[in-house]
């Protein structure tokens, strides 16, 4: 919700980092013009702590989305191109032998990046994607026995396209859920499509953007996303919609307890964007359909993200 | 100037009409019009269609109204028209015409939910009025039916719709006709008939079908193409065979040299002669439907009158009041019969041989030669005129050319085509030129046999003339002079089935005569369900009459016993309770709020209903806005909201009177 009634009661988060992330969100919002919403849900999704998957038709800005994330947010930042040749090494990294040292010293990978832009991550073969989806769940990669600890904070954003499935790997459902939020950018509007046509190139504009945000302060909005009130009857609602989740004919497999705790944070972050420091039913409804969509296995033919809907309209708020 | 914002997923006030109830009503007035189409002019129909079409499309493109002025010249062209057409703005037809035109008038003003409200409630009742014009099973399953948008557009006016979606709207309208259909059926049976109708709907005095008691060349054409239903007829034993299949309804003595009237005899009480009767007399119960006629209609020849009911000197059943109504009776009837064999009554003699004079002097002509070449044999006579219909180049055809003055002569000798009335008029001249007591009958022949529910259908279709001659000795006896004709030439109406003996019907049309079951069952059942068979209606648990008070009382006792299980039940319901004061004023506020139209959706947040709620009552909106912040700080800023906060709220919540009525 962008409109709130609660202004009186908010205690605003510390105007500083407050400022500078609306300086981000709208600096990122120049370059993706009305990208809004999922925009938002990027961040939201950085500062929920989870990693985001974009999932969207070529050519509508996703890579353009993670470039501008990385600049305007000060990140060190890496990508991978995923072909079916792509080893587990080629992202990890590799220990090579240091004929002065006579011992053998780890070649770090791509993955030791903040931020960490993962291209058509389905065309690379099960064994890579599992390789990148333990790092995202640990935070840490282990090779020839030792486990190395990844930068802080850590960010992947990974792209997928939905058509054009040849020679591809879709995700399975349950590395599916490793994703805290799944997004996709759709065609612009008009009026958008107008700005984009005449305004000047989008790459050069990138290559310009200067950071508005620090490591450091992200990961204080995360700490501060964290102790973003929830209250009893917020949880009630989380739980109804998880539970409803569970019992829906037409779900084989309802959402997961993590499912639900990514579903708080998320709506936390959502909240903490609105500029609040507690959740309201409508942070919820907002977050839910990216956060349960891809994770919502249906019993039939049906689409993910209505049935995700559909379970949203089907629960009662307080 | 200060616009209120409105919150996204409202459009506009919120008593202004959206689009989609807009749609709904159109549809609704749309089936009104058609349910009232068969009996107003089929251009009147299309203008005022037309008319809610474009308004449709206008409103679609641009939100304008439709000026004052506009719907004035509207209101006194419906009004001239259809005093224009119908000549009176009183009576059924021309009253339908009317409120047809205002309930569109109606749509084009309706800009606000209140006008679509009474606009549906006006539809609703001109709908129901259309049931006026017919009765018939598959009318009212259709008019029930239109009732779906009606009630749908209810539903879309009601909030919490999504918005242009049809289904849910007519789910609803489905669920509540569904619902209603125990109550109409307790109606039905319980709500006391009256004797009388309350109020008789005048309809001009224009018989629209039947026969009527005059008989000129071409009038049975119209009937002869009407496939209605005349009567149905169900046999005590076995039905008579096809040849006797003659329905006699009334005898036209007087010709004036163009039609055929009952004339004075059919009237006076002039001894009607002995009926000698011959084999079982076949006794049945017809339903004759409504034909605005004093006749009614009995197998040749009626030797009991049903009660209340004159058998006249020519052996026809004659009503003091008109068959206004479907009416049943029984009669007994001899299918072997001498009528007045011994002697005829002079009266009778002379009225059964008198002829205009003047009129058409080549069939008299004719007449007396074969009077002349027979002598005193009346049956060669008879013999002659119908070997001459035979064989002198005769036609049947329902398109018959027109007659001129001299009507017989122009039939018998230029067009010789024409059917059962240009026939019998022709035949009966004939033989009273050649002095033989002759008179035509009218009624109907033949009629389908129902073998599954053992009824005989008769249809204005089957309509006929026949005559009869008295001869010495027999009495009078009946002449078909149609049955004589050997070239038929079916029209391509279809109708004329009885005339002929049913050849060339279509191949639906066995079908259609079964299927008239079901229609039988329904005009039984349902609409002769008269004051009389509700006095039966308790029969079953031994009361044999139900008086008006005994249904009125079991009327009352059912309502309240279902009222009464309904609150049960409602009582019954797992409700949800309030979880803590503070919820319980929160509830309280969305009562008051659903009162006057505002209604929370289940799903939605309390942030957007409140926003929602202060856009749609302006002068309220600060007050709103301030409850709204503090309720949602309450709920979902502290996991146990402070007492005395909660306190100010509740307090806050029962002072809170919205401002502003929804209309």
């Amino acid at each position: 919700m962008d409109q709130s009634l609660a202004t009186a009661t908010a205690a605003p988060i510390d105007s500083l980092p407050r400022q500078r992330l609306d300086a981000a969100l709208s600096q990122v919002n120049e370059v993706l013009v009305g990208k809004n919403r999922p925009i938002r849900m990027a961040f939201a999704c950085l500062l929920a702590g989870g990693h985001l998957l974009v999932e969207d038709v070529p050519g509508v800005g996703k890579t353009t989305l993670a470039h501008a994330l990385a600049a305007t947010l000060g990140l060190s930042f890496r990508r991978i191109q995923f072909t079916s040749d792509l080893l587990p090494s080629d992202i990890v990294g590799v220990s090579v032998f240091d004929r002065g040292s006579g011992e053998f010293r780890f070649q770090q990978g791509p993955i030791f990046a903040q931020l960490l832009l993962a291209d058509e991550i389905n065309r690379a073969t099960p064994k890579t994607q599992s390789a990148l989806l333990e790092a995202m769940a640990e935070g840490q990669v282990t090779v020839d026995g030792a486990s190395r600890m990844l930068p802080q904070p850590f960010f992947v954003v990974a792209t997928q396209n939905p058509l054009d499935m040849a020679g591809t790997y879709p995700l399975p459902d349950s590395q599916l859920d490793r994703f805290m939020l799944r997004i996709s950018l759709d065609y612009p509007d008009a009026e958008a499509e107008r700005r984009l046509l005449t305004g000047e190139n989008r790459s050069e504009m990138v290559g310009q953007l200067t950071s508005r945000l620090s490591g450091a302060d992200i990961l204080a909005l995360r700490r501060r996303a964290h102790a973003v009130t929830a209250s009893p009857a917020l949880l009630d609602y989380v739980q109804a919609l998880v539970a409803a989740s569970r019992k829906h004919p037409d779900i084989r497999t309802g959402l997961s307890p993590r499912a639900g705790l990514a579903l708080l944070a998320c709506a936390r972050a959502w909240a903490l964007l609105g500029d609040r420091d507690y959740t309201l039913p409508e942070d919820v409804q907002a977050v839910f359909v990216p956060v349960a969509g891809h994770r919502l296995i249906p019993a039939r033919s049906l689409g993910r993200d209505a049935l995700a809907q559909g379970l949203l309209e089907s629960v009662a708020v307080e | 100037m200060k616009r209120n914002r409105t919150p996204p997923g409202t459009r506009g006030p919120a008593w202004i009409l959206a689009p989609l109830p807009f749609n709904l009503l159109c549809v609704t007035v749309g089936c009104v019009l058609l349910a009232h189409a068969p009996h107003m002019p089929a251009w009147y129909t299309a203008a005022l269609l037309a008319i809610v079409a474009v308004r449709w499309w206008q409103r679609r493109r641009q939100h304008r109204r439709v000026s004052a002025w506009l719907r004035i010249v509207l209101l006194v062209s419906v009004l001239a028209t259809t005093i224009a057409v119908y000549g009176s703005p009183f009576g059924r037809e021309p009253g339908a015409a009317i409120v047809c035109g205002l309930l569109v008038i109606k749509v084009l003003e309706s800009e606000r939910l209140r006008d679509a409200r009474m606009a549906i409630g006006f539809a609703c009742f001109i709908l129901m009025s259309a049931l006026l014009f017919d009765e018939s099973l598959w009318f009212t399953i259709m008019v029930g039916l239109m009732l779906l948008p009606a009630l749908a557009t209810l539903r879309a006016l009601e909030p919490g719709l999504p918005e242009s979606r049809w289904l849910p709207a007519f789910r609803t309208g489905g669920v509540l006709l569904a619902a209603s259909l125990p109550a109409a059926l307790l109606g039905f049976l319980l709500i006391p008939r009256l004797a009388m109708p309350l109020w008789g709907a005048p309809d001009n005095g224009v018989a629209s079908t039947g026969i009527s008691d005059r008989m000129a060349p071409g009038d049975l054409h119209s009937l002869l193409t009407n496939d209605a239903v005349a009567m149905r007829i169900g046999f005590d034993g076995a039905p008579p065979p096809d040849g006797q299949r003659y329905f006699r309804g009334m005898v036209l003595w007087d010709f004036d040299g163009q039609a055929w009237l009952p004339g004075a005899a059919a009237r006076r009480p002039w001894p009607p002669g002995r009926v000698a009767t011959r084999g079982p007399v076949t006794r049945y119960e017809v339903t004759l439907l409504a034909s605005h006629q004093h006749w009614l209609f009995a197998l040749d020849v009626p030797v009991e009158a049903p009660e209340g009911v004159q058998l006249g000197p020519d052996h026809t059943l004659w009503s003091i009041k008109p068959v206004d109504q479907t009416l049943r009776y029984r009669v007994a009837s001899a299918t072997g019969y001498r009528l007045a064999p011994e002697d005829l009554d002079p009266r009778l003699r002379a009225a059964a041989l008198e002829l205009p004079p003047g009129f058409d002097p080549r069939a008299r002509e004719l007449a007396e030669q074969w009077r002349a070449a027979a002598g005193a044999n009346d049956t060669r006579i008879i013999q002659d005129a119908l070997t001459l219909f035979h064989d002198g180049g005769f036609v049947y055809d329902l398109d018959a050319p027109p007659l001129g003055r001299d009507s017989i002569d122009d039939f018998l000798f230029d067009t010789r085509t024409g059917f059962c009335e240009h026939y019998a008029s022709a035949f009966t001249f004939l033989m009273r030129a050649a002095g033989i007591p002759a008179r035509v009958v009218v009624g109907y022949q033949g009629g389908y046999w129902n073998d599954f529910a053992h009824y005989l259908l008769i249809r204005q279709s089957d309509a006929h003339a026949w005559s009869e001659v008295w001869l010495a000795g027999r009495g009078w006896v009946r002449i078909d002079p149609t049955a004589a004709v050997s070239r038929v030439i079916m029209a391509s109406t279809g109708g004329a089935a009885g005339d002929v003996g049913g050849g060339g019907r279509n191949w639906w049309m066995p079908w259609r005569d079964r299927l008239d079951i079901v229609n039988r069952w329904w005009g039984q059942t349902v609409v002769g369900f008269d004051a009389l068979n509700q006095s039966r209606l308790f029969r079953p648990f031994g009361i044999e009459h139900t008086t008006v008070r005994m249904l009125g009382i079991t009327l009352a006792v059912i309502v309240f016993l279902a009222l009464g299980v309904g609150a049960l039940l409602t009582s019954l319901r797992p409700r949800g309770k309030p979880r803590d004061a503070l919820a319980a004023a929160q509830l309280r506020l969305q009562h008051r709020l659903a009162r006057i139209g505002i209604v929370r959706g289940m799903t939605e947040g309390p942030n957007h209903f409140y926003l929602r709620t202060a856009a749609t009552l302006p002068e309220s909106a600060p007050v709103l806005l301030d409850l709204g912040a503090e309720y949602v700080a309450l709920r979902y800023a502290y996991s146990e909201p402070p007492p005395e906060q909660v306190r100010v709220f509740v307090r806050r919540v029962r002072h809170f009177r919205p401002r502003h009525m929804v209309k």
